[in-house]
């Protein structure tokens, strides 16, 4: 199938897959550029839809000198538009959540270079982030596998983890029908006794889940040194800050990993790098900087103006948007609804800003469906 | 920069002394900062004030005539339309500042409820309700009874109130008052100010009369306080969402009569016939007011109009024209300040359908030149009701025919409630006669929205009556004392 992708596709794939392979330690924004531009280019090429959208705005390759002026793609549309470069070519679809209805889920395709790309910064950015002292752990995932959730884009993600990094009694740990919690308390007093440090890693809540069984059973694992914790996703609907602080104190009480060994990640189905924490690193090499998410090189994020959509300054308050080089294979500028801002060493994130809407006498359809099913 | 010091309480002038502990809640302006005045509540608190509530009624508002009552709420109106009403000035710098709506628009809140609050439109509403408004002061002699009948209100009235209109708690003062019944409020946080300014003017007016009324606030979910003020009350009326509805119900005793006025949805039909080129700017003006007014907030708002096809002006060309006039009705009173995720959801909405539009779907978008203040978008019918996100973005519906539309609105049942209507034709009647069996409360022109009467059975209940108790004799002998039938 990859012989079905244009050359000069192909050939783009090989630079970005190039830079990526440089890691993380370098700001070659030279290199950025031409490459985001390049891909810009293609973009709007094969993508006939996103080429409309563009000349409405009056932008195209030829009068746009800088990543900042490409359109960002606003995440929801991919609920409603395919927006892959080659549809025919797709290999792997993800799903967005947080609906049941299917038919309000975002949907992202990917061909075979897309996902070697995604792959790269996969390997890239955990090996800087994740595991920056080299050590090999078992990882044990409070996810469900690629098989059990095939557009689940975690699944994906963390299956990835294993292959490259995890040992050999790495696994997952939710199945078709439910988290093996028992399973996971195996792993972990098997970790205790042979001391092979673990990574468990899934969503935010899962962890959540996890500790609440640890409470209710009297629970508590001395794990190895070295152990750690990788989390994603994040606390919807709670507010921000106090709940961090609290599952810090649940990691190193329940499985004795401490924060500096506890990192958060953030993945969406929309971007195909990942955006990690930079305190294991730090913690690592020795260095003091403050805690943030930080942009690989192959990716930027800057902040925009809620309202207009305008960028702001480094430091405001705004609503996320990612550039990404990953994101050859669909759009390579996405806006999120997330709030966050830009900080020195690289951006927090807030939230999604959809959280604050409680204003106005009228219904969301999810409120009304509610009602429905208490009926 | 400017800092008001305001109330979001109202106690009455011999009751004050009696609550010690305050906090103050501070909002930041662009050009003013509001400080806002919070007592403490407590179970205790509660108990003393609506004790001293009822004891007040029973002395003065229950013997009051109630046409007395009609003078102090007509004065109460005037003076609120008086430009230079210092109260309203007060309420026009605090408002904005609290709420993010535009100053132009709490103006024009002000202004439509207090001129459908005249002496006038009173007195209509209870004759309407109740026939005779003189059921409310003693027994009067009844021919269909052929006896005599009089009408009690209820001691003590609690409203929840919730924060998306202005001026709306001032209507539950009002009818609380013309039932006679003390009446003590809860604020909502988004909007505390106005139903404290208005009992301020009541105070003015007649001072005896407020001392039956109160405005308190708290944190919704203090179920020590909630309990305390559903047990003492014998009415009580939720505004509000499914959720904070849903939460209050179980701690109001069964024998308390309970009214809720819950979320609502509304919109609008424009049948062929009227989509003229003559009259089109008027009327794409009338359905700007109607999509504009408090930022669609009011459950009164249209979240969806309606076009018919096959008229003199096609669907497109209306919307064209629509749009227009919300440009020109947002530069004469512009939206308000909205939250980030608000602003968010509107710019994803819109960015679906600029998408849609360009894969040629029967869509077409028009918006504000900048940001999101106004947002209109046609689309062939979708087969179910879209709720709109609010703040000025409003959905148009070509329809090959008006009736098309019933099995939309079915899906929404209970939710329905205002519609504007303009049909031009001869099916208008039987159109009325289906969105009534549908459960639509109010039917009303473009433009017309949200302003309802005081006449109106609000959200389909007889606001008034519901509040009432009847005492009827049917004694076929003279009573003593009683006067004749004349």
């Amino acid at each position: 199938m990859m012989r079905e992708l244009p050359e000069e596709v192909l050939n783009l794939d090989e630079k970005i897959i190039a830079f990526i392979r440089r890691g993380i330690d370098h700001q070659d924004s030279r290199e950025f550029k031409r490459l985001a531009l390049n891909v810009f280019e293609l973009q709007f090429k094969y993508i006939s839809i996103y080429r409309r959208y563009c000349e409405k705005r009056g932008i195209n390759p030829e009068n746009i000198t800088s990543w900042e002026q490409i359109p960002a793609l606003p995440t929801d549309v991919f609920k409603v538009m395919d927006l892959s470069m080659f549809p025919a070519q797709t290999v792997r679809t993800f799903m967005t959540s947080g609906t049941k209805r299917p038919e309000e889920r975002g949907k992202v395709h990917y061909d075979e270079g897309g996902l070697r790309l995604m792959d790269a910064t996969i390997y890239e950015a955990a090996s800087a982030f994740l595991f920056p002292d080299k050590i090999r752990t078992t990882i044990l995932i409070i996810a469900p596998s690629p098989e059990t959730a095939p557009h689940m884009i975690m699944a994906y993600g963390m299956n990835r983890l294993k292959e490259y990094f995890g040992g050999a009694r790495s696994r997952f740990l939710i199945g078709k029908e439910r988290f093996e919690v028992q399973a996971l308390v195996d792993e972990l007093h098997c970790s205790e006794e042979d001391g092979t440090p673990v990574t468990v890693c899934g969503g935010s809540f899962g962890f959540v889940n996890f500790f609440d069984y640890c409470r209710e059973k009297g629970l508590k694992f001395k794990l190895p040194a070295g152990s750690r914790s990788l989390d994603a996703g994040g606390f919807k609907g709670r507010s921000r800050g106090v709940e961090r602080e609290e599952f810090l104190n649940s990691c190193e009480k329940f499985l004795r990993i401490k924060k500096d060994y506890c990192v958060n990640l953030l993945g969406m189905t929309e971007v195909s790098s990942q955006f990690y924490d930079n305190n294991l690193k730090n913690a690592c090499k020795g260095l003091d900087i403050p805690k943030a998410k930080v942009n690989p090189p192959w990716t930027r994020t800057l902040t925009v103006d809620p309202d207009t959509l305008e960028p702001l300054s480094p430091g405001e308050e705004g609503l996320l948007r990612h550039v990404d080089l990953a994101n050859r294979g669909t759009i390579l500028a996405i806006q999120t609804d997330d709030l966050g801002r830009i900080t020195p060493e690289g951006f927090e994130i807030f939230g999604r800003s959809k959280q604050d809407i409680t204003r106005g006498c009228s219904l969301t359809i999810d409120e009304m469906t509610q009602i429905k099913q208490e009926g | 920069m400017e800092t008001i010091e305001i109330d979001a309480y109202y106690l009455p002038p011999d009751f004050r002394n009696q609550v010690k502990s305050f906090r103050i809640e501070v909002y930041q302006g662009e050009r003013s900062m509001v400080r806002l005045k919070i007592p403490s509540v407590s179970r205790s608190l509660i108990d003393t004030l609506t004790d001293h509530l009822k004891a007040s009624r029973r002395f003065y508002l229950a013997r009051l005539p109630i046409e007395h009552i009609i003078d102090v709420l007509d004065e109460a109106s005037r003076k609120w339309l008086d430009k230079s009403y210092p109260l309203r000035e007060l309420a026009l710098k605090a408002i904005p500042t609290i709420t993010g709506f535009s100053r132009e628009a709490v103006e024009a809140s002000i202004d439509v409820e207090m001129e459908s609050s005249l002496r006038e439109d009173v007195w209509r509403a209870l004759c309407s309700e109740i026939k005779n408004p003189l059921y409310l002061d003693d027994f009067q002699y009844s021919s269909e009874l052929n006896g005599y009948s009089r009408a009690f209100g209820p001691e003590l009235i609690v409203s929840i109130f919730s924060g998306n209109i202005p001026a709306l708690p001032h209507l539950l003062f009002m009818r609380s008052l013309l039932v006679k019944a003390a009446c003590l409020g809860k604020v909502a946080g988004g909007e505390p100010t106005f139903a404290p300014l208005y009992l301020k003017t009541i105070e003015e007016i007649d001072p005896e009369i407020a001392k039956s009324l109160a405005v308190l606030y708290w944190k919704g979910g203090e179920d020590d306080v909630e309990e305390a003020v559903f047990n003492q009350s014998d009415a009580v009326i939720l505004f509000g969402g499914v959720e904070a509805c849903q939460s209050l119900l179980p701690k109001i005793p069964r024998k308390v009569r309970t009214l809720i006025h819950g979320h609502k949805l509304g919109f609008g039909m424009i049948g062929r016939r009227r989509l003229t080129h003559q009259g089109l700017e008027e009327l794409a003006s009338a359905v700007a007011e109607d999509c504009s007014m408090f930022d669609q907030h009011a459950c009164l708002a249209p979240h969806v109009y309606y076009l018919e096809k096959g008229g003199e002006v096609t669907p497109k060309e209306f919307c064209q024209a629509l749009a227009k006039a919300m440009d020109a009705l947002n530069i004469r009173m512009p939206r308000g300040k909205i939250s980030p995720g608000e602003a968010s959801v509107i710019n994803q909405l819109r960015a679906q359908y600029e998408f849609r539009e360009l894969g040629g779907e029967e869509i077409q978008l028009w918006a504000s030149p900048r940001g999101t203040d106004w947002t209109v978008v046609y689309e062939k019918d979708p087969g179910t009701f879209l709720p709109s996100p609010l703040n000025r973005f409003i959905r148009l519906i070509g329809v090959e025919d008006i009736f098309q539309i019933l099995p939309n609105l079915k899906s929404i049942g209970s939710y329905l409630q205002n519609a504007a209507v303009a049909i031009g034709d001869e099916r208008e009647k039987e159109f009325i006669g289906r969105l009534g069996e549908l459960g639509v409360a109010r039917i009303t022109s473009p433009g017309k929205m949200s302003i309802p009467s005081m006449m109106w059975h609000h959200d389909g209940i007889s606001p008034l009556t519901h509040l009432l108790r009847w005492c009827d004799i049917e004694k076929k002998e003279r009573i003593g004392g009683m006067g004749e039938k004349d």
